[in-house]
């Protein structure tokens, strides 16, 4: 036996972890953040419950929220746990439904605004020159209107309009505004991020050995800078909720389902005859899931970029 | 000249590559002139700043653009001129034809992705292998570089390597295609000696086996006079000396040569031992260079002669094989009238 076959026996190396490996196990140290996860995930999972009951119409109670189950304005009780509104309706099963609508919009939104904003910040701080001063000019300019006139701007123009045969109704409207609206952050983050990378050394050895720059950008450059996209994503998630809710108050949003925002909404006449129920149901469950995103994205970028720590 | 064109596998003609920066133009490199012969190492020495590395990535054609521009000059490989190339041709020389090393191998390698991958990635994007087979060779190359259990090894990522480990890793990925020519940028700065005999030593056998030229950029005249076949000296943008390693060393035609070697610290002078000698003043900052000679102002011929001072010796072929740029250099006169 050789030399070399010997070593290889005696000594099995540890099998390599990535960053995101090492990331990951910081994260799953933290015991807060972690039962914060765990909240995030019930709200998901409510609201994909809630969407595949619709889907398949499983006669659940969230889906019955339209239902009487007692008369006007009860206030919370063992039979309503939260009370009624106006029509009767139980609110719990109001803000039990409002989670699919806020989660549908915020995840959807978020996913359009990192579709536009990661390529075009890639793209301007990867080429620099021409291209760059297009998009920072293009961001620029969206940046400078104030965002809630921009959403509502937005709203106002697409909504009932009709798009390859699909009429935009609800919150199709609403998560197209907020995205479209919103790409300016994560795109200017990237753009910056990519203009620190791609002086780094291992993007020059990447050109010497024949790569395109779509290739760099794509496989080189984004794996870098995508713990950051995924950092922006649980932090800007809570903005979006919150957007959501906003459009819905001031009557753009969803209209013929319950939202958190259209429950606010609906307080506003509710507290001057003393009903709090609705009005605090919604707002709890949009503090949960605020704060649950919050102390999570917050750790999740203390264990993803561990040098920022220090800084 | 075609027979001496034969067994040249580069050959860099008057290239001058400048830098457009808000305070002027910053010429790197200016009218340098050379030729690397099929199988042979040639050594580019000089300080840092000199524009050895520009030189590199002119080669290359990866001068980082808007600011940095080739303005003039030829890079003839295999009887092609580079710099007429598009990118989608230079892309298919980069890796494949002319690979590249670098100073700082912990940076070089991407820090997501496992040795394996990279390497396979080097090899899929010139050779038509599947992952499979790219993976496979991957391995092969890593046990070729000398990296033990490479059927390990080959998962781990940089972070977990030492810096002559993930040297070795680079040289793995630019070796795997076979290049005719390797460009080595100071390939050893970052490491220790030990492991820099090493990796030389790696290289010559690499060299061996498939026939490859090596440019190697450095600073180290040890390293020079152990491994280089042939030697340029640069100084302040422009190649001052180019000799056979040998000849360079026990002739140095030019001052800032001569200057270098004696700057060198000699072992077993037992008491004779004195001060080490050293260059006076500093390297030229390539905004304001000097005029003349950009070496004169640190010479002690050339300080006080007014030639000097006011134009610029060309590089010229003195002897068979030797070239100098220094009027002071022994048949340079003669060679100019010629």
């Amino acid at each position: 036996m050789s030399e070399q076959q010997i070593i290889s026996k005696t000594l099995p190396l540890p099998k390599g972890r990535s960053l995101w490996q090492d990331g990951l196990r910081r994260l799953g140290r933290r015991r807060f953040a972690m039962a914060c996860f765990v909240v995030i995930v019930l709200y998901f999972l409510l609201a994909g419950f809630i969407y595949l009951a619709e889907l398949f119409d499983w006669q659940v109670a969230p889906i019955r929220w339209s239902q009487e189950v007692g008369s006007q304005y009860e206030s919370p009780s063992g039979e309503n746990l939260f009370g009624t509104d106006i029509f009767g309706q139980s609110v719990l099963r109001k803000t039990l439904y409002g989670t699919k609508t806020s989660m549908t919009v915020a995840m959807f939104a978020s996913f359009i605004s990192i579709a536009i904003g990661v390529p075009l910040g890639a793209i301007a701080g990867y080429f620099r020159g021409f291209i760059d001063e297009v998009i920072v000019w293009l961001y620029s300019t969206l940046s400078s209107i104030p965002y809630i006139l921009l959403i509502l701007a937005f709203a106002v123009v697409l909504r009932d309009k009709t798009f390859f045969g699909y009429k935009l109704a609800g919150i199709t409207t609403v998560y197209l505004a907020i995205g479209l609206t919103s790409w300016v952050g994560i795109c200017r983050l990237i753009r910056g991020e990519v203009i620190k990378h791609k002086n780094r050394e291992y993007i020059l050895a990447a050109k010497s050995y024949g790569c395109s720059a779509k290739r760099i950008i794509f496989k080189h450059l984004l794996p870098n800078v995508f713990h950051l996209i995924i950092i922006d994503f649980s932090l800007r998630f809570v903005g979006f909720i919150h957007a959501e809710v906003i459009l819905s108050f001031l009557g753009l949003g969803e209209t013929t389902r319950p939202s958190w925002g259209a429950m606010i909404n609906d307080a506003r006449i509710e507290l001057a005859r003393g009903v709090w129920w609705q009005m605090a149901t919604a707002t709890f469950a949009i503090f949960f899931i605020s704060l649950a995103l919050n102390i999570f994205g917050d750790a999740l970028r203390d264990s993803l970029d561990p040098k920022l720590r220090t800084q | 000249m075609n027979n001496k064109n034969k067994n040249k596998i580069l050959s860099i003609e008057g290239l001058s590559t400048h830098f457009f920066t808000d305070d002027g133009v910053a010429r790197a490199v200016q009218d340098v002139s050379f030729s690397i012969k099929k199988g042979k190492t040639f050594a580019l020495v000089g300080e840092s700043g000199c524009g050895k590395s520009v030189t590199a990535l002119s080669i290359m054609g990866l001068i980082p653009a808007p600011q940095g521009k080739i303005v003039s000059g030829k890079v003839v490989f295999n009887d092609c001129d580079l710099l007429g190339f598009t990118e989608k041709q230079m892309r298919k020389i980069r890796g494949n034809k002319i690979a590249m090393i670098f100073q700082e191998p912990m940076t070089s390698l991407n820090p997501v992705y496992t040795v394996g991958n990279q390497i396979a990635e080097a090899i899929k994007l010139h050779q038509k292998k599947n992952a499979y087979q790219a993976w496979k060779e991957a391995i092969k190359m890593l046990q070729r570089v000398g990296i033990s259990q490479p059927e390990q090894r080959v998962n781990e990522y940089p972070h977990q390597l030492s810096g002559g480990m993930c040297q070795r890793v680079m040289i793995a990925m630019a070796v795997s295609c076979k290049p005719t020519l390797l460009i080595a940028d100071e390939p050893t700065t970052a490491l220790d000696v030990t492991i820099q005999a090493q990796i030389l030593d790696l290289l010559d056998e690499l060299q061996q086996e498939n026939q490859m030229s090596i440019l190697l950029i450095t600073h180290d005249l040890g390293v020079v006079a152990e491994r280089a076949d042939d030697v340029a000296v640069m100084y302040a943008s422009r190649i001052v000396e180019i000799a056979s390693s040998q000849e360079l060393f026990e002739n140095p035609l030019h001052p800032y040569t001569q200057g270098l070697l004696k700057s060198l610290p000699q072992l077993g002078l037992g008491r004779k031992m004195k001060r080490l000698s050293t260059i006076q003043g500093n390297v030229p900052d390539p905004l304001h260079f000097p005029t003349g000679c950009k070496f004169h102002p640190r010479c002690s011929i050339g300080c006080n002669d007014k030639r000097c001072r006011e134009i610029e010796p060309e590089l010229i072929e003195v002897e068979a094989g030797r070239f100098a740029a220094c009027w002071y250099a022994p048949g340079y006169e003669k060679a100019e009238v010629k």
